[in-house]
This record gives structure tokens, sequence and C-alpha cells, in this order.
């Protein structure tokens, strides 16, 4: 290229084309980079300064000018096709194959930027209209907004020259917030998922639902998806309740389909639904039904009659038993008391809390009611009123639960700290910032698959330095989507590039346990 | 070293929207107008490597202001009305990689022959000469009837810049310089920063970007290559407030990296006011 310098700048026309023996001779040209010596504090004028600044210079210059010579052998043709910006292979790959590329009817084709990643590594050659592009052809005519900005293809270059596998991110091969909430594996096997999850909702499988089924079962439920055809969907040891509450549990069912506590009010009139007979029978009087007193010592029968029938369930026929059998092993002897013992005994008798004078238990309507009502009463004597606990809003901790200090301070402590996906999927899309690729680490490149690339290392994020920085919005949301893969923020500052992240953090806190 | 007259044009070409010089001969005519830009291309010697990378150089946008500005007068580039047809040109390309082959494969035979001539000679200096002759002129007869240039040993360029023969006849168009390169609205160069960086430049300093450094520009006093950088400059109008953290980061910053902060205010007539922070080393 001297002898160009000589002629007229203004006639000149200008190329950097060798001549044939210039390629020749380039085939065996040094490929090593000269050293950079130590830079120098101050110019002091000083010859030797000048003199290594001038071979600085020229060395420099040597490199730079230096223009890529391939034989023709060793480089991959390719055409570029504009209309669908990328670049056809017309001969066989080489070695970038393994992680660079796809296959698209029968034929291969490069990105953009991989294409022009491949240019500057003197692996390929891309030709257009039947002539070969030079690099500058290719950074004009690939890097477009469209494609790859140049800003992301200074990203993409860096990375690529470290060794890192760099692959175009897509946002839709992420799994949706749904499909994340529910914790399904990645979007291969979904459409699998989805017919499990089908025969999921037949009555048998009740029992070994999984948690997310169940999830999603219940989302169906919210849709309206689920209608109670499949009632049967109880376990069978659900405690029975009465004829009379299932009359009310009714109403609560059919006001859930409109939109109300549809769950619990669900089970509950299924389960009413289920009792065909006791339909009918809608009061009763219990003071009316007698219940044996086996210890009894008036009770002279040794036979119990028959129950009266309409208190039974359907065609259930229960004779006369004969009671002479338990009544043997009932101790009927009186028990013989000091006066002492008797006046304790008359005492403790006037302390003891009647379980029938109790307003709440003669409230109850059922042994089931009962059962709950004592449960309920268990459960406040062991330090957790149950109250409480049966709502939407429940106490921050459950005191049966021993924990340390620092732990239940953190617990209860009103404000929180939080993580970066808390609250992400609530946030509406922006298109201000988005995830540009997946980045795979350099060792992976030996076994790495472009048809599984699995999980990348971590994900690039593209901006300048002119640019702002992401807001909180912009990085919950990127963290959102990029799931457990690290965001990383390249920033673009003229030829630098800085990688950031944004992780969280947690504080430490002193309290000794 | 590099005197050419500031008259020669340098050819930007925008790559999205991006400043950029292909041409060695532009590289050139803008480092010895001590503008320093940013390689940003792979290195065709070495390309898997970020240590040093090679063309095309990014320009700042003060650099290419500037430039515009100098160059605003020079008689720019006529194009020279060459379009060829795409028809023309593609044979064109055709009949230079013949010759190219043809000139190549002749280089090879000759490579050839000196390689097995020296092997022929270094080998058998001692024992009879004439023999050894004899089987040399006929192995270099041999080779001369046998040998074939492969087309896959041609050695292709695999141009940097667009040559100019290329097909892409709109490439000439930026070389001119008396057209503005981009409308000064286009530009969104900051008019202080600008008058900062025209300001030490005029001054004999090398300015890069110093966003690694949390500032505006990093000034070198010599070329770059052989000198450290001495200021971080901190473009700052001169009635503009600044917070008492945001000045005591950049000064703890600056001393962290062994530079010294300069604050430099654009003046109302094109001067820029310099301050720099220093510890006071009290106690």
């Amino acid at each position: 290229m001297a002898d160009q310098n000589k002629k007229e700048p203004e006639l000149k026309f200008y190329n950097e084309i060798l001549t044939p023996s210039e390629l020749f001779a380039a085939r065996s040209r040094s490929r090593k980079i000269p050293v950079r010596g130590q830079k120098d504090f101050f110019p002091d004028d000083s010859d030797e300064q000048r003199r290594r600044l001038e071979q600085s210079l020229t060395e420099h210059w040597s490199l730079i000018s230096e223009e890529r010579v391939e034989k023709l052998g060793n480089l991959v043709k390719a055409t570029w096709i504009p209309s669908q910006q990328i670049v056809e292979l017309q001969s066989p790959a080489g070695k970038f194959w393994q992680t660079m590329g796809f296959s698209a009817t029968g034929k291969q084709f490069l990105l953009p930027e991989e294409a022009l990643y491949l240019m500057e590594c003197g692996d390929l050659q891309v030709l257009h209209q039947d002539l070969p592009l030079s690099i500058q052809d290719g950074y004009e005519k690939f890097l477009s907004s469209s494609t790859v900005s140049l800003l992301q293809y200074q990203v993409f270059g860096h990375l690529k020259r470290l060794g890192y596998v760099v692959h175009r991110f897509d946002p839709s091969s992420q799994p949706s917030s749904y499909a994340r909430q529910l914790n399904l594996p990645q979007s291969r096997d979904r459409a699998e998922k989805r017919g499990k999850r089908k025969r999921s909702d037949s009555p048998s499988t009740t029992s070994s639902h999984t948690e997310a089924q169940e999830e999603s079962d219940r989302m169906e439920d919210k849709r309206g998806v689920h209608e109670g055809e499949d009632d049967e969907k109880l376990p069978e040891s659900h405690p029975a309740t009465s004829p009379e509450t299932s009359g009310t549990h009714n109403a609560a069912a059919s006001s859930a389909g409109a939109g109300g506590t549809w769950w619990m009010a669900d089970v509950l009139g299924d389960q009413s639904d289920h009792q065909p007979t006791s339909g009918s029978s809608s009061h009763r009087d219990f003071g009316s039904i007698l219940f044996p007193d086996l210890g009894s010592r008036e009770h002279l029968s040794s036979c119990l009659a028959s129950p009266d029938p309409s208190l039974l369930p359907g065609s259930l026929a229960v004779g006369v038993c004969d009671v002479s059998h338990w009544r043997q092993r009932i101790n009927l002897r009186e028990v013989k008391m000091s006066p002492k013992e008797q006046e304790r005994e008359e005492a403790r008798r006037k302390r003891r809390w009647d379980v029938n004078k109790d307003r709440q238990v003669r409230r109850c309507r059922n042994w089931a009611e009962y059962r709950e009502l004592l449960a309920r009463r268990g459960g406040r004597r062991e330090g957790r009123p149950a109250h409480l606990w049966n709502r939407e809003v429940t106490p921050l901790h459950d005191p049966r639960q021993p924990i340390p200090t620092g732990q239940l301070l953190e617990k209860i402590s009103v404000i929180e700290s939080t993580h970066l996906l808390e609250g992400a999927s609530r946030l509406k899309d922006s298109d201000d910032w988005r995830i540009c690729f997946n980045v795979y680490q350099p060792d992976s490149v030996a076994d790495f698959k472009k048809s599984d690339p699995g999980k990348p290392y971590s994900r690039m994020c593209v901006c300048s330095f002119g640019g702002p920085v992401p807001d909180l919005r912009a990085i919950k949301q990127l963290a959102l989507q990029s799931g457990d893969v690290l965001v990383v923020f390249a920033v673009v500052d003229h030829g630098d590039i800085s990688f950031y992240t944004f992780k969280d953090f947690q504080l430490p806190t002193d309290v000794i346990p | 070293m590099d005197d050419r007259p500031s008259s020669h044009a340098v050819g930007v070409s925008l790559c999205d929207s991006a400043p950029l010089l292909w041409r060695v001969e532009d590289l050139r005519t803008v480092r010895s107008q001590g503008l320093v830009g940013a390689l940003l291309g792979s290195l065709p010697r070495t390309p898997r490597q970020n240590v040093r990378l090679g063309r095309p150089l990014l320009l700042l946008e003060e650099e290419e202001t500037l430039l515009r500005e100098r160059q605003a007068a020079a008689a720019g580039y006529q194009q020279d009305g060459r379009g060829a047809e795409l028809r023309l040109q593609v044979q064109q390309h055709k009949e230079d990689q013949q010759r190219s082959y043809e000139e190549q494969s002749v280089l090879a035979l000759e490579d050839r022959k000196s390689a097995l001539l020296r092997a022929m000679t270094s080998s058998h200096t001692e024992s009879g000469a004439g023999a050894q002759g004899g089987a040399l002129r006929g192995r270099l007869e041999a080779l001369d009837r046998s040998f074939t240039f492969p087309c896959s040993a041609l050695a292709v360029q695999l141009s940097t810049a667009r040559a100019g023969l290329s097909y892409c006849p709109e490439a000439r168009v930026v070389l001119r310089a008396d057209r503005p390169i981009r409308g000064r609205d286009e530009l969104n160069c900051d008019a202080a920063r600008y008058q900062v960086f025209r300001d030490l430049r005029g001054r004999g300093f090398y300015l890069t970007s110093a966003g690694k450094f949390g500032g505006d520009f990093l000034v070198y006093p010599g070329d770059p290559l052989r000198f450290h950088a001495h200021f971080i400059a901190v473009c700052v109008s001169e009635n503009e407030s600044v917070g008492l953290l945001d000045l005591l980061s950049v000064a703890r910053l600056g001393s962290n990296v062994k530079k010294t902060v300069l604050l430099c205010s654009p003046g109302p007539d094109g001067r820029v006011l310099y301050t720099s922070l220093q510890w006071s080393g009290m106690v």
C-alpha cells in the first residue's frame, strides 16, 4: 500500500488490494503479536523516547494495515441473503458449526453476527451478487437494528474472541410466568405435561396429586373449567356432615360458582351431595332420640330394641341387640367412698365444668362439629388460638414452632428485605431493556450441542455508557425473564466493554441466637 | 512521521450511526492529528484475542466533530463517476482471480524449485558433483512438467476496507469532506465536552474515552501507545453546582488509579477553566 500513498490524493481512487505476489508472500507471515514495552510517564523529548515511539508506531501500523489472506481451500463460502438478513453456506461448514449456525430446509445458515465474526477470523468468505464482501461491507450490511446493532456486535465479538459460545436470546424460549409458577419443566415437555394434567382430573388420582398438579387443578377451578363433575374426588375418610348443614353448604357451593370462597365451600358442598338419602329429613328433634345407657343400674333388660329406622341411613336394617354380653364387662359395682372422699368428690363435681352446660358445645349439632370445637380449643390450649389461624390473615409466627431469636426477629420484622424476583411477575413488560445473548462458557465448547445447549452461564444485556442505568423495575423484569441464570450488563464505552451484574445482597444480622 | 496535509479527506463510514474509519491511510491521517479513536475489529493476524484489536476505528463524537471542523474548508474528494456495472465487475473479479492464480502458480513452482535446489546442494556438497547435478536437473525438469498449483492453495484476500472498485457506489459519497458527514443536529455531541476536547487536544494532549474511570476523557501527555494517562477530565459547566459526594468520589477514584482528576469548565470565549482536587495532607 505504500506506493499508493505517493499518488495524488485528489485523483487516487482508493483500494487496499494486494498483488498476487503479496498474497503469495503473505502465506508465510508471522502470526505473533509484538510485545508492548513498558510505557513512559512523561515525554521528555529525548531521542530514546522518540525512537521507541517510532518503533511502537511502526509495529502498530504494520499490525493495523495487515490484510487477511487465506487459502481458498480453507475458506467456507457463503452468500448474503438481504431479504432474510441471513447468510447461507455454499460449501461445507468448518469447526465453527458446532457452536454457530442453524439448518433449515436442508440448507445451512449463519446469523449475520456469526457470519461477520467468522469473516473477521478469516474463516468465511461471504459473496453478494457474486462478489466477495469486505469486512466493511459486512459491518454495514449485516449490522442493523433489525438484526444486531454495532454495540451488540462489539459485545458479541468480544465474548467470541474470548472463546465463549454466544447465542441470541429468544424470549419465547423462556417459560411463561404461569408455567414458572407451576414449576413446570422446560418448554420441551410442556405438551406432555398438559396431557398428564388432564388425566389427573380423573377421580382416582386425587390422593396422588402432586403439588403442581393440585395447583393447576385449582387454577382450572378458578377459570370455571371445572364444574363440580368430579364430586368423587374427595377422600372417603372425610368427616360426615349432617343433612341439616348440607343445605347451607349447598347454598355456599352454588354461590362459590359466582366466585366467592370457592375452594372450601366446594369441598363441603360436594360432600353433602354425596349423601343422597339424607336430603329429605331435614329436621330432627335430638331431644326425642334416646341413646341407651348400658351402665345404668335401672336398666334391666338384656336386650336393646332396634332404633327408629327413620334415623338410619338408607336401607340399613338394625335388629334387636343383645347387650348382656357388654353388661358383663362393665363394672357395675357401686363405688364405696369414705365421707371425706365423698365430700371431695362433691366439691369436685361442683367445680367441674359440665360439658352440657357449655353453650358452644350445646350449639354443636353433631359429633363432627363437637370434634371441631375440641380441636379448636385444644389448639388454643397449645398456645395457638385457632381463630387467628383460620382466616386469610394469620399471625407472623406459629408459637408452637420454636425458632432462634435471630430468625424470629427476622420473621416478624415488618419491613423485610426483598429479593430481586419479588413482585417481578406483576410488572408489565417494557421494551426499554432486553436480554440480547445467551452466553455459554468456553470449556463447554467440546461437548456443546446447538440443539440442546443447556443452561447458559449468563445472559447479556447490552447498553452504552451514554445511556441510563437500568432502574429496579428493569432489573427485576430481566431477572424474572432470565430465571436462575445471571443477567450481566455489558456496558460499552466507545471501544471498552465493562461487565456489571446486579446481585441480591443479604445483609448480615448480628443477633445471637 | 506522517505529515500529509490535513486537506486529505477522511472517509468516515457510518455503521449503525457510529462513525467508523476503515482505510489504513485514514487511520494514519487521524492519528497524525493526535486523534486516537478506538479499534473495534478482530486483528487479522491473531483474531481470537482482545488485547490488540484491528480495524475499523471508531471515532469519538468529539473527534468526528473536530475532523469535520478542520476539513470543512479543504477541497474534498470529487466523485469520479466510475459506477461500473455489476456484470462487468463480476467479470473483472473473475479475471483478477484467474490472473492471480496464474501468477501464484508460477511463484509456487519457483518456490518449490528453490527449495529442492537448496535441499540437494546442501546435502551433497562433498560427493561427486557431476552425477548429482544431473540428477538435480532431471528432478527439476520433472517438477516443471508435473507441477500443478491446486486451486485450494490459492491465497485470496478478505478485504478489510471496501475496495474502490467494489460495486457499492455510495461508498464514495462520504469521502467528500465538503459535505458534512452528519448535520450538526444529528450529532448529539455535547457542546461542553467538545469545547474541553478541543482545548486539551489544542494543548497537545491525546484523549480517549474515560467511561471506565468515571470521567469524560482520559488525558495522555503523548501518544497512548507509549505513555500513561495523567488526568481524568470531567466536564462540568461553570455555573453547575456539583454535589460534594460526587466530587469526592471522582477525586478518590482518581487517586486510586494514580491520576489527577481535572474538573473542566468551558468558559465563554472558548477558554476552559481547569480545576483539580488534592488531599491537603492536614490531619
